[in-house]
């Protein structure tokens, strides 16, 4: 669950005050897949920074009911960001080590982990030496690795190519069912957002605020059977609209 | 790539300077006291250590050497951290360590004499002062290369300070640190000797101006070819050490 009550962000930039994100209130159920999109510059990103504790909000509160765990969120960032030093297998249990869980005990979660994403056979391989698809199946295990109850994702497929990109949204589907945790979801993709969740969030740029919430209740399991759904092209075409509509006052 | 073609590498050229080495001294005539053969030089170091004394100058050397580089290189790393993670301080301290960096250190050796003693202390302190710099300013320069995500990732992961700068910022900060250290490590070789040529009756150092001042050619042959030796064994450990922690930073693979 993630409750966010008058949230808003204002930066200080040399001096002068620029809003990121004006006050923003919503909640997310617990297990719900939330995606969110809007153009650059709308505070997305930020929304996701702020709900992970990296950023401190300039107003409002955010309560992640997510009892007491030490780190209630996971987090996938646009590029993997793995330690470039350490091992596939060694990345996924960072997490795991630096909470002092025992070697035998993460030594399993890695395994279950790394079949979980489809990394078997590359569990001793160093970041450079995988593509940018399976370093971000690194990142997302790595993300899982502690079994936080929430998963914030800013745009994390963006730098994949398409074929892999529509092939990692299927495995992350599979994942938030198996685990079925709350996921947040920051995209520019209006297909990738209607294809994955539950709730679209459609927020706005300059001063970036949520311009509304488009509710999907597209079937699921959701597979290429859902791309050629009316309601799916329907919720498409209106997202896309919206995102046109944001973008055109200058 | 193994280890195999710098060992070759070093050895070839060892190879060709005895060969011509030896060639000046024996065919071409230079008289002896001015070139010793390179038999000759082997000699004297052989009766030097079979007399006792050579060990014991060869290790009074080599733990100037790695304890000034083990000392000036926690310092540097300490220091650079330090200023990272406090500007302020970098401001600060930016201007004095610039003309403290430029001094030339070999100048203060006489000073570390009368400041440290006939000792390892004042040994110490120049190798020291001159491993210091080279690691600060490689070290600063890795710590300043970090990716700020990887804080995003420390922050997330809830990572205390310690924690934080032992599983992040150190290993992210190897390359700049190795950097300073292999600048670190000729300078160290340098200021051992050195610091032994002024004082003190111990090292390699002292053995070339016992030889020189006593006219004993081939034994100051052996001992400049001693810290020649030295100086290659340093640079290997240093690119050996460097090869196994760094790697994943290896940027021909692929």
């Amino acid at each position: 669950m993630i409750e966010i009550d008058g949230i808003s962000k204002v930066f200080q930039l040399r001096g002068k005050s620029v809003p990121a994100l004006e006050p923003l209130t919503h909640a997310v159920p617990e297990g719900r897949f939330v995606a969110v999109v809007g153009p650059s510059g709308c505070g997305k990103s930020t929304l996701l920074r702020l709900i992970a504790g990296l950023e401190t909000p300039t107003s409002g509160t955010i309560r992640l009911g997510a009892g007491p765990v030490k780190r209630p969120v996971g987090f996938v960032f646009q590029d993997a960001v793995l330690l470039p030093w350490k091992s596939v297998e060694a990345n996924i249990r960072f997490p795991l080590d630096t909470a002092g869980m025992e070697r035998a005990r993460s030594d399993a979660v890695v395994r279950e982990l790394v079949a979980l994403v489809g990394l078997r056979g590359f569990e001793q391989a160093l970041p450079r030496q995988l593509s940018g698809g399976m370093r971000q199946r690194t990142a997302i295990a790595r993300a899982l690795a502690d079994d936080p109850p929430i998963l914030l994702m800013d745009e994390p497929f963006s730098a994949v190519d398409l074929l892999t990109r529509e092939t990692l949204n299927d495995e992350l589907l599979r994942i938030w069912q198996r685990t079925g945790k709350t996921v947040m979801l920051v995209t520019h993709s209006v297909e990738e957002a209607a294809y994955l969740a539950d709730e679209v969030m459609v927020m706005s740029a300059r001063p970036g605020r949520l311009e509304r919430t488009y509710a999907v209740d597209l079937p699921r399991p959701r597979s290429e059977e859902t791309k050629l759904d009316r309601a799916y092209h329907e919720l498409v075409a209106a997202l896309r609209r919206d995102l046109r509509g944001g973008e055109a006052p200058r | 790539m193994t280890g195999v073609r710098p060992v070759l590498e070093y050895g070839a050229a060892f190879a060709v300077l005895v060969a011509a080495w030896w060639y000046a001294s024996g065919p071409m005539g230079m008289p002896p006291y001015l070139l010793p053969s390179p038999q000759a030089t082997v000699l004297a170091l052989v009766r030097e250590a079979t007399t006792g004394s050579l060990a014991g100058h060869l290790a009074f050397t080599l733990r100037s050497i790695a304890l000034g580089l083990a000392l000036g290189a926690v310092a540097g790393v300490a220091l650079a951290y330090v200023l990272y993670r406090v500007p302020l301080l970098s401001t600060l301290l930016d201007g004095p360590l610039v003309v403290l960096q430029s001094a030339p250190k070999i100048a203060l050796a006489p000073l570390f004499v009368v400041w440290f003693g006939l000792g390892l202390e004042a040994k110490l302190a120049l190798v020291f002062s001159l491993v210091f710099f080279p690691v600060l300013i490689g070290a600063l320069a890795g710590f300043r290369a970090i990716d700020p995500r990887l804080h995003d990732v420390a922050a997330l992961l809830r990572l205390g300070p310690a924690r934080r700068f032992a599983t992040i910022d150190l290993p992210a900060a190897l390359p700049g640190i190795f950097v300073g250290l292999k600048v670190g490590g000729v300078q160290a070789l340098v200021g051992a000797i050195l610091a032994e040529w002024i004082s003190g009756n111990r090292g390699l150092g002292f053995l070339m101006t016992f030889a020189a001042a006593t006219y004993k050619a081939p034994l100051l042959f052996g001992a400049v070819l001693l810290t020649a030796l030295l100086g290659v064994a340093l640079h290997l450990a240093l690119g050996l050490a460097e090869r196994r922690l760094l790697a994943w930073n290896d940027a021909d693979e692929r």
